[in-house]
C-alpha cells in the first residue's frame, strides 16, 4: 500500500511522467510540488486519475532527473534559458543553479562562456557576486549579470567615473565613484542589483558638514562594515568607514603626513586581525604604500614602502615595483608581484622588512605586448591566482608552485578578475568581452 | 514566439516589412480581468471551506500568467482586497458571537484564515518569489497576518472586548476558577504570530498593568491580617502560579515580567515590615529556628532589589546584640567552659541556618563572621577563656569521644580562635595550661594535642607553634632519660622513692620564679644523684628544680591502720613528711622547715587540713581559713572509701585578678619587640615612608597575631628613632626614613 501510495502520474503538456511524491518532495515545500501534494490541496499522489500541467513536457523531464540525481543535464535542443524559466516555474531554480557548476578549484576551471559587452571605452573592474552573478564597471556603468548571464538593468551613480564596485550581498552592490565639483554627485552608493536603483547614497562628514568626496578601492568587513578610500576638497584624504546596515558613517582614518592612503588601489579587510590592508601603488603614485590600520586603536600597526629603495638601475627599479599586494592571513604574509609577475613576499608579523623575491623564471621579459596590464592577484581557499597579460596562473602549496594557467585566445589582455559564486570572471581590454570560468560538477564515481 | 512570427512574415512579405512592426501582438483585453476572476473565485471558495472542487494546478498556472503578463500589480491589489473583503466577514461573525464563545469564534476563525492564507499562498507562489521582492511589497504570508490584525484584532469592535475577555479570563483563574487554558494558549498564540509588537501593545502592557493593581491590593489585605510566615507562603504561590501561567499559556519572555511585577508588589513594597513584622518577623523566625520560613524569606527577598542585604542587615545586628549579651553576660563569666559552649552553640545555630536556609550564601557567611568577630573581642577574657575551655576538653571532657568528633571540636575552637584579635594572647594562655597538662600528666590524648598544635601551626605560622612543639619534645626526651637513669642507677637506689624528673628547656615553657623549697631529705638525696647523672652525660648545662610544679604519690597509714595512697602536689609531700618526725607541727614550724612561699604554703595546707573528705591533717583552731598561728595534727580518724586519693590544690583555675594583670603585661611586653620587628621589615624595604602608611601596613602585617594599638606603634617608632634606625625626614616631618 505504501509504495502504491508513493506514486504518482504526471501528465505534462501531453506526456505522461510516472514518479514518485518521495521524489518529488525533494523539490521542497515552497515549490509547485511542495504545495501541489499539501493535504489542503486533496490532490493526494497516487489518486487515480493524471495530474495535468500545462508546461513543457522536455524541460520537465530534464528538472525530474534533476530531484532525481541532483545532477542536471541539458540536452542540446533545449535552450538553457527555456529551461530557466520552466525552473522558475516551479520553483527549482535555486536546484538547478547549485547543480549547474561544482564547488571551486583553481586547477580544474573550465572555460564556461564569453560575454560581449557594449560598453565603450576600458573596463575598469569586474567583481563576482556570491551567488554566481557578476558586475563589471565600465567608465561611469556598472552593468550587472545574474547567475544565468543575463543582465539586468546597468547602475551609475550621477554617471560619474567608477572607481571600484562591490557586492554586499546578492541582491546589493556598492560603486565608488569620483566627485563632481560642488555639487555632491559622485562618492558611493548601494544598489539594488536586480532593479538597478539607487537604495543609499553614502556620505562624508567633516565637522558636521557633509562633503562632497571621490571614492576610490572598497572593501567590506563581515560585521558588516563598508570600507573605502577616500579624496576630498579639503585634504579629507584617508579611508572612510559606513555601517551596513543604518548606512551611516562611523569612522574615519585620516592620511598620515607622506603616507598615502585616499588614493589607494587596493582594501583587504583580514578577518583574522581585524585590521584593513591599504595598498597604494604605481603609476597612481611614484613610490608604492602597503600598511595595515587598526581601526580600534586608529593606528597604523604595520607598514612599508619603497620611498629611499636603493636605485641601482632603472631597469632593477622597475623589476622590484610593486604592481598589486594581497595580504594572506593563514601564513602571516604579504604577496605582491611586479610587473614581470615575480611575486615577492613579505613578513605581517614584524614592520620594516624588505620584499623576498621568487626567483622564477622571467620569461615574461623582453615579450612584453603592445598594452600591456598589469599584474593583479586574487586568493581564494589556499590558492593564490595572478593575472598577467592574457592569462591566469594558479600558484598552490606552501612554496606557491605554479599549479595550473588559464588562457584564452582572443580578447587581449586581462585587466581584471574576480572569484566567488564558485565562479572566476576575467575581464579582457582590448574588446570588452569578459570569460566565466567554472569548475564541472563531481564525477559521477 | 512573437519575434519568430514576425520573422517570417517578414520574409515572405518584404514589402510590408514596415506594416509587420506595427502589428502588436495585443493580448485579450479581458484576459487579466477574467483570469482575475477565477482567482478570485477560488479564495471565495478557500474561504467558505469549498477548495476540494478547485484545481491547484490551473489557480497556479494563472496566477503565474498574470504575473508572467505584467498584471502583478492587479494581481497583488486584487488579492488585498478580496482577502479584506472576507476577514471583514469574519471580523462580523465574531463580533455576534455572544459571551464565552467570543474568543472561541475568533479561535476558530482564526484557524481557518491561516489555512486559506496558506493555500493562497501556494496559488501565489511565482508571485511572491519573483513579482513582490521587486515591487516593494509584503510577501503574501506577511500580508495575510497584517489584515487579520488590522481587520479584526484591531477593530474597534474586537480590541477592547478582545483584551478584558483575556484579563477578565486570568482574574478569574487567579480567584481559584478553572478556565480554558488550550483556548487561551492559541488566542495569546495568535497575537505572538502577529509580531512582538502587537502581544506586548495588545495584550502584555495591560496585562502587566492589572497585575500591578490585583497584587498590591491583595498583598494590603494578607500584610494587615497574615504574620510573617503565612504572608511569604501566599506570596510564594503566588509567583510559582504566575511561572505557571506563563508556561501553560503565555509568551516565555513575559516571566520576567510579570515575577517581577508580583516581586515588587509583594515583596519589595513590603520587605521591611515583613522583616520587622512583630512576634513573627526575622528576628523571631531565628530564635525559633523555622528553617523552613527562612528559607523562603530567602528565596523570594533573594528576587528584589536589596532584599539579601535587609535579610542580612537584620540578622547581624540580632546577632550581634545576642552576642554582646553573652560575652557581656556577669553570670556566664564565671565558667568559660559554659561561656565558650555558649559560643558554639551560637555559632553552630546560625551555620546550621545558613545552610538551611540560607543557600550557604557566602555573603551570609561572612555576615556571621564578622558579627563573631565583632562581639568575641568585646571581652578581653575571651583568648583566656577558649584556652581553658580546650584545657577542659583535653584534660577529660573528651574521653571516650571518637577521633572524628575529636576533630569536630577542634574545628570547632579554631574557628572561634580565627575570631581572636589577641592571638598573642591565646597562645600565652594555651602555653601555660598546655604545661600544666603535661607536667600533671593530664592530657587525654597526645594525638588530640598534637593535632590541636598542627591546626595552630597552619593558621598562624610555624612560629606560633614552634615553642608549643619544643614541649613535647622535652616531655619525650625526659621520659628517655628517666630510663637511662634508672638503667644505670636502679641497682645501687634499692628501695628509695621513685624518681620522676621531666626536664624542661627554659623559654619553651611559661617562666615561673624559681622559688625552691626544701625537699625532705631522701628527696634530695635522689634529686642529687639525678643531677650528676644528667650533667654527666649533658655537659654545659644548668638544672634548676622546679618544686612548685611537681606531684607525689604517699603511702600513709593512719591510726586505725587504714592504709591509703595520697596522691599530692610536691609541696603537700614535703608538709607531710614532716609528720613522719612529729604528731604536730604549728603553722611556723612547718615554714621554717619547708621554706614554702607563704601564699603557696597556705593553699597548701588549706587543702590538706580543710576539704572534707580530703583532710589527711587535722588543725586547731578549726576555721576555714590558715592563720599564722594554727597548729597541725595527722589526722588519725581519715578515712575513704578509696585507696587512693587524690588531695587537690586548692587553686583558682581562672586567674586572679593580679595575675591576670601580670598576664597582660608580659603580653605588652612581648608585642614590643614583635612590632619593632615589624616596623623594621616594613622600612628596610620602603625605604621612605609617612606614618599613616606605617600603622596601616603594621596592623596588617601583625594582625595575624594580635592587633596593634596605634599608640603602641608610635612608641615603638620613636624607640627606633632614639636607637638611630630610624630618622624623620627634614622637610616633612611625618615621613620616615630608614637608616641602614
Amino acid at each position: 500500500m505504501g509504495i502504491q501510495k508513493d506514486r504518482v502520474r504526471l501528465n505534462v503538456g501531453g506526456k505522461i511522467f510516472e514518479t514518485t511524491a518521495t521524489t518529488l518532495a525533494i523539490a521542497g515545500r515552497n515549490s509547485f510540488f511542495g504545495a501541489m501534494f499539501d493535504e489542503d490541496w486533496n490532490l493526494q499522489p497516487g489518486s487515480p486519475t493524471d495530474h495535468l500541467i500545462d508546461r513543457n513536457p522536455d524541460c520537465f523531464a530534464v528538472l525530474l532527473d534533476l530531484l532525481r540525481t541532483g545532477e542536471l543535464y541539458i540536452p542540446s535542443n533545449i535552450p538553457e534559458k527555456l529551461l530557466y524559466r520552466e525552473a522558475l516555474f516551479y520553483g527549482l531554480l535555486d536546484h538547478v543553479r547549485s547543480a549547474k557548476w561544482g564547488p571551486f578549484d583553481g586547477n580544474r576551471l573550465r572555460l564556461s562562456r564569453s560575454i560581449t559587452g557594449r560598453a565603450p571605452g576600458d573596463g575598469t573592474a569586474i567583481r563576482a557576486g556570491p551567488d554566481g552573478g557578476c558586475c563589471v564597471a565600465h567608465g561611469s556603468m556598472v552593468h550587472v549579470y545574474d547567475w544565468m548571464l543575463d543582465e539586468h538593468p546597468a547602475i551609475n551613480l550621477d554617471y560619474q567615473r567608477v572607481n571600484d564596485a562591490g557586492w554586499i550581498d546578492s541582491d546589493s552592490i556598492v560603486i565608488s565613484a569620483c566627485e563632481r565639483v560642488g555639487r555632491g554627485d559622485g562618492g558611493m552608493g548601494l544598489f539594488s542589483a536586480s532593479t538597478g536603483e539607487l537604495r543609499y547614497k553614502f556620505n562624508v562628514t567633516h565637522d558636521d558638514q557633509v562633503k562632497s568626496y571621490t571614492a576610490g578601492a572598497l572593501s567590506f568587513s563581515s560585521d558588516d562594515k563598508i570600507f573605502s578610500s577616500c579624496k576630498g576638497r579639503s585634504n579629507e584624504y584617508g579611508i572612510g568607514v559606513w555601517d551596513q546596515t543604518t548606512g551611516k558613517q562611523i569612522d574615519f582614518f585620516y592620511e598620515p603626513p607622506a603616507w598615502s592612503l585616499g588614493d589607494a588601489d587596493k582594501l583587504q579587510w583580514l578577518h583574522g586581525t581585524n585590521c584593513l590592508l591599504v595598498a597604494t601603488l604605481f603609476p597612481r603614485k611614484d613610490n608604492c604604500y602597503i600598511s595595515l590600520l587598526d581601526f580600534r586603536e586608529k593606528k597604523m600597526v604595520w607598514s612599508w614602502s619603497d620611498i629611499g629603495a636603493p636605485v641601482f638601475d632603472e631597469g632593477l627599479l622597475d623589476e622590484r615595483r610593486v604592481r598589486d599586494a594581497i595580504a594572506m592571513e593563514d601564513t602571516s604574509s604579504i604577496c605582491v608581484v611586479n610587473e614581470y609577475e615575480d611575486l615577492g613576499f613579505m613578513d605581517l608579523r614584524s614592520t620594516g622588512g624588505s620584499v623576498r623575491w621568487s626567483s622564477r623564471s622571467r620569461l615574461m621579459k623582453g615579450k612584453m605586448p603592445d598594452e600591456p596590464c598589469y599584474p593583479k592577484l586574487a586568493l581564494h581557499e589556499g590558492q593564490l591566482f595572478s593575472s598577467m597579460n592574457d592569462s591566469i596562473s594558479v600558484f598552490c602549496g606552501p612554496d606557491w608552485v605554479l599549479t595550473s594557467r588559464l588562457r584564452r585566445s582572443y580578447g587581449g589582455s586581462i585587466c581584471d578578475f574576480s572569484i566567488g559564486g564558485d565562479r572566476l570572471f576575467a575581464l579582457h581590454s582590448e574588446e570588452n568581452v569578459f570569460d566565466i570560468w567554472e569548475t564541472p560538477p563531481p564525477p559521477i564515481m | 514566439m512573437n519575434s519568430n512570427s514576425n520573422n517570417s512574415n517578414n520574409q515572405k512579405k518584404r514589402n510590408f516589412q514596415i506594416e509587420a512592426f506595427k502589428h502588436k501582438v495585443v493580448v485579450d483585453p479581458k484576459y487579466p480581468e477574467k483570469t482575475w476572476k477565477i482567482l478570485e473565485h477560488a479564495i471565495q471558495e478557500i474561504y467558505n471551506h469549498n477548495a476540494s472542487g478547485l484545481s491547484f494546478e490551473e489557480l497556479y498556472r494563472n496566477a503565474y500568467n498574470m504575473v508572467l503578463h505584467k498584471f502583478g500589480e492587479k494581481l497583488y491589489t486584487g488579492l488585498v482586497s478580496s482577502m479584506t473583503y472576507h476577514l471583514k466577514e469574519m471580523s462580523k461573525s465574531i463580533e455576534t458571537a455572544q459571551g464565552g464563545l467570543f474568543l472561541e469564534e475568533l479561535n476558530r476563525k482564526w484557524i481557518d484564515h491561516n489555512k486559506a492564507l496558506q493555500m493562497i499562498r501556494d496559488i501565489l507562489m511565482y508571485m511572491d518569489r519573483t513579482f513582490i521582492p521587486g515591487n516593494h511589497k509584503t510577501p503574501v504570508h506577511e500580508l495575510g497576518l497584517n489584515l487579520w490584525r488590522d481587520n479584526i484584532v484591531h477593530s474597534s469592535k474586537v480590541q477592547t472586548r478582545l483584551l478584558n475577555t483575556l484579563l477578565e479570563l486570568i482574574l478569574r483563574e487567579r480567584t481559584g476558577e478553572v478556565i480554558n487554558r488550550g483556548l487561551m494558549r492559541n488566542i495569546i498564540k495568535m497575537l505572538m504570530d502577529l509580531g512582538p509588537l502587537v502581544y506586548q501593545e495588545d495584550f502584555e502592557k495591560p496585562f502587566l498593568e492589572v497585575s500591578a493593581d490585583f497584587y498590591r491590593v491583595e498583598s494590603q489585605k494578607f500584610i494587615e491580617c497574615c504574620d510573617c510566615g503565612d504572608y511569604l507562603k501566599k506570596a510564594e504561590r503566588r509567583l510559582n502560579e504566575e511561572i505557571e501561567r506563563v508556561s501553560h499559556y503565555l509568551d516565555g519572555k513575559s516571566e520576567a515580567k510579570i515575577t517581577s511585577v508580583v516581586e515588587k508588589e509583594m515583596i519589595a513594597n513590603h520587605m521591611l515590615r515583613l522583616v520587622h513584622m512583630e512576634n513573627s518577623g526575622l528576628v523571631n523566625m531565628l530564635l525559633d529556628d523555622k528553617y523552613e520560613d527562612l528559607g523562603r524569606m530567602y528565596n523570594l527577598f533573594r528576587r528584589v532589589p536589596n532584599g539579601l542585604s535587609t535579610i542580612r542587615d537584620v540578622m547581624t545586628s540580632h546577632l550581634r546584640d545576642t552576642g554582646k549579651q553573652l560575652v557581656t553576660d556577669l553570670e556566664r563569666v564565671k565558667d568559660p567552659v559554659e561561656f565558650v559552649q555558649c559560643l558554639l552553640n551560637e555559632r553552630d545555630k546560625y551555620d546550621k541556618v545558613i545552610s538551611l536556609a540560607f543557600n550557604i550564601d557566602k555573603t551570609f557567611q561572612n555576615a556571621l563572621n564578622s558579627s563573631f568577630e565583632f562581639f568575641i573581642n568585646l571581652n578581653p577574657r575571651s583568648p583566656e577563656f577558649i584556652s581553658l575551655f580546650v584545657d577542659d576538653k583535653l584534660r577529660k571532657g573528651l574521653k571516650g569521644v571518637s577521633e572524628e568528633d575529636v576533630e569536630i571540636v577542634l574545628d570547632k575552637v579554631m574557628m572561634l580562635f580565627r575570631y581572636l584579635h589577641e592571638k598573642d594572647v591565646f597562645e600565652k594562655y594555651y602555653k601555660q595550661h598546655l604545661a600544666k597538662r603535661l607536667l600533671s600528666g593530664k592530657t587525654v590524648s597526645d594525638d588530640a594535642e598534637r593535632s590541636l598544635i598542627v591546626k595552630l601551626k597552619t593558621e598562624c605560622g610555624y612560629q606560633f607553634t614552634s615553642k608549643l612543639e619544643g614541649m613535647f619534645t622535652d616531655m619525650k626526651t625526659s621520659q628517655d632519660t628517666m630510663q637511662g637513669f634508672y638503667t644505670n642507677h636502679g641497682a645501687e637506689l634499692g628501695d628509695s622513692p621513685t624518681l620522676v624528673v621531666q626536664v624542661l628547656t627554659t623559654g619553651s615553657w611559661p617562666t615561673q620564679p624559681t622559688v625552691t623549697c626544701n625537699l625532705p631529705a631522701e628527696m634530695s638525696a635522689l634529686c642529687e644523684k639525678f643531677r650528676s647523672y644528667y650533667l654527666g652525660t649533658h655537659t654545659g648545662r644548668r638544672l634548676s628544680w622546679q618544686t612548685n610544679m611537681g606531684t607525689a604519690d604517699l603511702k600513709a597509714t593512719f591510726g586505725k591502720g587504714q592504709k591509703h595512697e595520697l596522691n599530692v602536689s610536691t609541696y603537700q609531700m614535703c608538709v607531710l613528711m614532716l609528720f613522719n618526725n612529729a604528731d604536730r607541727l604549728s603553722y611556723k614550724e612547718i615554714e621554717q622547715a619547708t621554706e614554702i612561699p607563704s601564699s603557696d604554703l597556705k593553699r597548701c595546707l588549706q587543702s590538706l587540713a580543710c576539704v572534707k573528705g580530703k583532710n589527711v591533717l587535722r588543725k586547731e583552731p578549726m576555721s576555714k581559713d590558715i592563720g599564722e598561728e594554727d597548729a597541725f595534727f595527722v589526722n588519725e580518724k581519715f578515712t575513704s572509701k578509696f585507696y587512693k586519693v587524690k588531695i587537690g590544690t586548692v587553686v583558682a583555675q581562672k586567674e586572679s585578678e593580679p595575675e591576670k594583670q601580670e598576664t597582660r603585661q608580659r603580653v605588652e611586653e612581648d608585642r614590643k619587640p614583635q612590632i619593632e620587628a615589624a616596623i623594621v621589615r616594613i622600612m628596610k624595604s620602603r625605604r621612605v615612608l609617612d606614618h599613616n602608611n606605617i600603622i596601616t601596613e603594621v596592623t596588617k602585617q601583625l594582625q595575624s597575631r594580635f592587633l596593634a594599638n596605634p599608640g603602641e606603634i608610635k612608641k615603638r617608632i620613636e624607640s627606633l628613632i632614639e636607637r638611630d634606625f630610624l630618622e624623620r625626614d627634614n622637610a616633612d616631618r611625618r615621613l620616615y626614613r630608614y637608616l641602614a
